[in-house]
């Protein structure tokens, strides 16, 4: 579906903002990238020179002086966990509000959304008090559970409407063979729904990695911080050592930078799949 | 495809085990040794701090074998979030590592902290003046000094000074006249940072109000009596830094900087002064290097106009150091104390000393110490001081005085009105007005 | 088990969990937050009742309107920026105006992977003093004390912060496009070409329409994410200096964090979601009065 003879104005004001926005995209990060190889002092005298040997130093210590390691773990913990729940409580709840014809559903659904309102800091005093009181404050189900709340919201939104577009006539068949509720959800609902699936899996790992304030507020084990509140505790004082930061940040943002990349195909076609339909 | 979501849902389960198993703050069941919960103050990726504290509790163990510490680490503004958190759902830990004065001022102050004095009777004298002054209301001391800290100093480099062709200024406008000189060496007059805008305030407003007011006017400004911010004192000493601001005399973006970099500049000779807290001298032992030491001098600003304080005064305050829960009775209360005075005590103080602390409890300086220790220690014993702002008054009032100096560094507001702001919020609001 | 109750179990069975989670954790809180903020209480003793007074001190401190101004600029920037930028990425890349279409949309999705924090640093060391763009002025205009005098400008501070918000956003509206725009009806297109339409009338009458449902919910979700947003500025900036760049979210959070107020604390909460709801109302309001007019 080519335009014949498309206006060329068209196409070189298109390549340029799409060169200018890659620029911008892609040039700090490769500055940050490279700078991460330098000792301070070099990157503070030739800011713009490529290094001139490579200065892995930074990312030794900062593996070590930030424990980057144990940061890793949990933020892998948190965010599998909390994603992982999101994902079949949201299916779970979608099931029931798109297919199941009570007037308070309805009631339910709104009471979702509006939580798409709510800063996390209004709860995160309470919050605390509350897992004080009740003993996992400072465990990672205390995290887990809040990310799984939190997440709630946009995931039982996408999952309702996609459910509601799945034929009734699926589920029918499966009533005259006799299957139960559940069966309809385990057998039909769950492996039809699995673009949207993916879709809420891959937008919530991506929020539950990248979440700050509830691991900073919730946790003080330092065996139990995440890699966000790490970063931001080491990096972001340290610019007295620019090698050292750019390191920690690097190392904080590749793995996420990576998921994308193999996953991002699961996540085009998620939204395409009807999940953004009114 | 049945089997994939199998394995799924098995590592979902293993996960939430794990999870569930791993998070909890772990419990020891040895029942003759003494558990004490310790709240830090580190810095985990300072190597430093890091190597210093583990020296400490090390020694520590060893001479209290039935004695065990649980210890939380915390740094910044995290630890004080946290410990304000701790103090609202009543989980304050058993010590805790507290600051004179206001900054911590809620907990110490919430009757769940016990006041040391009864522990600390007959050893007063051993420590220094300032480190035995009253934490609380009626004379209480929560936490044992470690230090006792000088907020203003002027760092110098007599080399480059020398260079120039100038000498120490012994007044405000002689330091004035001497800027063109330096920016046109392409130097920097004085660095400083002030992005966190604490700096301006503790390292040195505080000392510039005690020279322009006096510690008598000083202290009757605090409570309110017959004496406010609006006063021409307090508006001379916010004058001196409008000058220098407007007379770009500080470090180009002050306002802009991290606390650090101002550090920076002066190590690698761009700037001829350097104004920051006495706790730099440690960073300079570790930084600079041994033929850059003897000529770095430190001094305090030169005298201003209108000088009604002490000449060559600096601002300073017992430093910070640990305090027990009020619950703590018996043998809790004694394996407490221990650790407490272990640490501010002749013992952790002679470590410390070591590390390059000035310890509030009186040592005599060792001969081999680093020549930028030794510096600190006579310029912390003979330098007169005046009070640090915000360990006298509300930390919300900083909220309102900061922001305030900033805009005026900017521009955007004069002395008076700055001082105006400020005054308006402490008659109003501040705890010690009332 | 008859018939009904039977599925009434499977429905709670269903939906309870979530509804069980979200209630303890949201709810609950925000429902305590809400009483909170009729109160005086630094988090020791017990709350004192004290009426609307929280709201007016709100209502009477320059602090908040500045902070509320920037949030309005930061909503203004997400819906005039970011949605139309990302749409208008989305619209070349779908009508393949340029080769290499698929790396441009990686390349363009990649902030959002990164964290907030990580992103914030690395732009506030960017444009800081020792910073690479302000390296870069120095030696353009051959000024060696050159510093970015915008961040010390009470109406421009938040310019900068700005920038950052709209490079780090706009390729999720972006991909969201993308993923509508491949699903209409390609022999529409085709069709309209065939009649001789321009890009330009292709682009007012046969896709703009259609997207007029995607384009309000993303409007939605700019919406209440751009009155939230702490994250990136808190690590940015921290709301200065004297207050400059501050967002009503780091108002709240300095509040009750640093200064232990958390009756005021809770007021501002409450007001963040009232003016949430009032946005949105709002936009709605808007949106069926366009599609009114365009029809869908």
């Amino acid at each position: 579906m080519e335009l014949r003879g498309k206006n060329t104005g068209w196409k070189v004001g298109a390549y340029i903002i799409m060169l200018a926005f890659t620029i911008l995209t892609l040039g700090p990060l490769l500055w940050l990238l490279y700078s991460s190889f330098k000792p301070h002092n070099e990157i503070i005298r030739h800011i713009f020179a490529l290094p001139r040997t490579m200065y892995t130093e930074n990312y030794f210590e900062a593996w070590r002086r930030a424990n980057l390691g144990i940061l890793m773990i949990n933020s892998i913990i948190y965010s599998t966990v909390g994603t992982a729940l999101t994902t079949l409580l949201a299916l779970a709840a979608g099931y029931g509000f798109a297919k199941f014809k009570y007037r308070i559903s309805g009631f339910f659904y709104v009471f979702f959304i509006m939580g798409l309102l709510i800063t996390v800091h209004s709860v995160l005093v309470p919050l605390f008090i509350m897992e004080t009181k009740l003993r996992i404050a400072d465990t990672r189900l205390g995290v887990i559970l809040p990310y799984v709340a939190f997440g709630l919201p946009f995931a039982v939104y996408l999952a309702t409407s996609y459910i509601r577009g799945i034929p009734d006539s699926l589920e029918e068949a499966a009533v005259i063979d006799g299957a139960s509720y559940l069966q309809i959800f385990r057998q039909i609902i769950i492996p039809v729904a699995t673009p949207v699936a993916a879709t809420i899996l891959i937008f919530s790992f991506l929020s539950n990695w990248n979440e700050l304030i509830f691991v900073l507020t919730l946790t003080s084990g330092e065996t139990l911080r995440s890699l966000p509140v790490g970063v931001l505790a080491f990096a972001a004082g340290r610019s007295r050592n620019y090698g050292l930061q750019f390191a920690v940040l690097v190392v904080a943002t590749l793995p996420m930078i990576l998921f994308y990349i193999f996953f991002h195909n699961q996540l085009a076609r998620g939204f395409a799949a009807g999940a953004l339909k009114e | 495809m049945k089997k994939a979501t199998v394995i799924v849902a098995v590592l979902i389960l293993l996960s939430a085990a794990v999870a569930f198993a791993s998070g909890q703050g772990g419990e020891s069941g040895r029942t003759e040794v003494i558990t004490l919960s310790l709240y830090e103050y580190s810095d985990l990726a300072d190597e430093t701090d890091v190597k210093n504290t583990k020296i400490l509790f090390d020694t520590f163990y060893a001479k209290f074998p039935d004695v065990r510490l649980e210890i939380e680490y915390g740094f910044d503004e995290p630890y004080h979030d946290k410990l304000q958190a701790m103090l609202v759902a009543d989980q304050l830990a058993d010590v805790m590592f507290l600051w004179p004065g206001k900054r911590t001022g809620t907990v110490t102050r919430s009757g769940k902290i016990k006041d040391l004095r009864p522990w600390i009777k007959g050893h007063e004298d051993e420590f220094a003046p300032i480190a035995m002054a009253a934490q609380g209301p009626n004379g209480e001391i929560y936490e044992l000094p470690e230090q006792v800290t000088a907020t203003h100093v002027m760092f110098t480099n007599e080399k480059l000074m020398k260079d120039l062709g100038l000498s120490f200024p012994k007044t405000h406008g002689e330091l004035m006249s001497q800027g063109d000189k330096i920016k046109g060496a392409r130097l920097i007059p004085i660095a400083m940072t002030n992005k966190s805008q604490w700096q301006m305030q503790s390292c040195f407003l505080s000392a510039l109000t005690e020279r322009a007011g006096g510690m008598d006017w000083y202290k009757r400004v605090i409570v309110g009596d017959n004496a406010a911010f609006t006063d021409a004192e307090f508006v001379n000493a916010l004058k001196v830094i409008d000058e220098l601001s407007k007379r770009e005399m500080f470090s180009p973006g002050i306002n802009q900087l991290d606390y650090g970099q101002a550090l920076t500049q002066f190590e690698t000779e761009e700037a001829v002064y350097y104004i920051d807290g006495g706790w730099r001298a440690n960073n300079l032992v570790s930084e600079l290097t041994d033929d850059q030491k003897p000529y770095m001098v430190l001094n305090t600003y030169p005298d201003i106009p209108n000088q009604k304080g002490t000449s060559g005064s600096t601002a300073a305050v017992a430093g910070t150091g640990y305090g027990m829960h009020s619950k703590l009775t018996g043998e809790k209360a004694e394996a407490a104390w221990n650790w407490i005075w272990f640490y501010s005590g002749p013992e952790g103080s002679k470590l410390r000393q070591g590390f390059g602390a000035n310890p509030a409890y009186k040592l005599p300086t060792p001969a081999d110490a680093d020549p930028m220790i030794k510096k600190l220690v006579k310029f912390v014993g003979e330098t007169p001081a005046g009070f640090v702002i915000d360990a006298v008054m509300d930390a919300e009032g900083m909220g309102v005085l900061h922001p305030a100096i900033q805009e005026m560094m900017l521009g955007k507001k004069t002395p008076q009105q700055v001082a105006q702001e400020y005054e308006a919020w402490v008659a109003a609001n501040d705890t010690s007005r009332k | 088990m008859t018939e009904k109750s039977l599925k009434r179990v499977s429905y709670t069975m269903l939906t309870g969990p979530a509804i069980l989670i979200y209630a303890f954790i949201i709810i609950f809180p925000i429902l305590y937050s809400l009483t909170l903020s009729f109160t005086k209480w630094s988090g020791l003793d017990l709350p004192q009742f004290v009426g609307l007074q929280q709201y007016r001190r709100i209502f009477s401190d320059p602090v908040f309107y500045h902070g509320l101004r920037n949030n309005l600029l930061v909503v203004a920037i997400s819906v005039f920026g970011q949605i139309p930028l990302g749409f208008a990425l989305a619209y070349i890349i779908y009508r393949r105006l340029v080769a290499g279409g698929r790396f441009f949309e990686t390349m363009i999705f990649l902030p959002i992977t990164i964290s907030a924090v990580v992103v914030a640093i690395l732009w506030a060391q960017i444009f800081s003093p020792a910073g690479i763009f302000t390296a870069l002025i120095r030696v353009l205009k051959d000024e060696p004390r050159y510093v970015l005098g915008i961040f010390e400008s009470r109406n421009y501070a938040i310019v900068p912060v700005l920038f950052v918000i709209l490079w780090m956003y706009t390729g999720i509206y972006m991909v969201i496009y993308i993923a509508n725009l491949q699903r209409i009806s390609p022999s529409v297109i085709e069709a309209a070409i065939i009649d001789g339409a321009t890009e330009g009338q292709i682009l007012g009458r046969v896709i703009l329409p259609s997207m007029v449902n995607v384009i309000f919910t993303t409007a939605v979700f700019a919406i209440s994410g751009s009155l939230k947003s702490f994250d990136l500025i808190y690590a940015m900036t921290g709301g200065g200096p004297a207050h400059y760049t501050e967002v009503i979210a780091i108002y709240m959070y300095v509040n009750t964090f640093k200064y232990y107020n958390y009756g005021f604390g809770s007021a501002i909460s409450v007001i963040i979601v009232a003016m949430s709801l009032g946005l949105i109302s709002l936009i709605q309001v808007v949106f069926r009065r366009l599609e009114r007019r365009y029809g869908t």
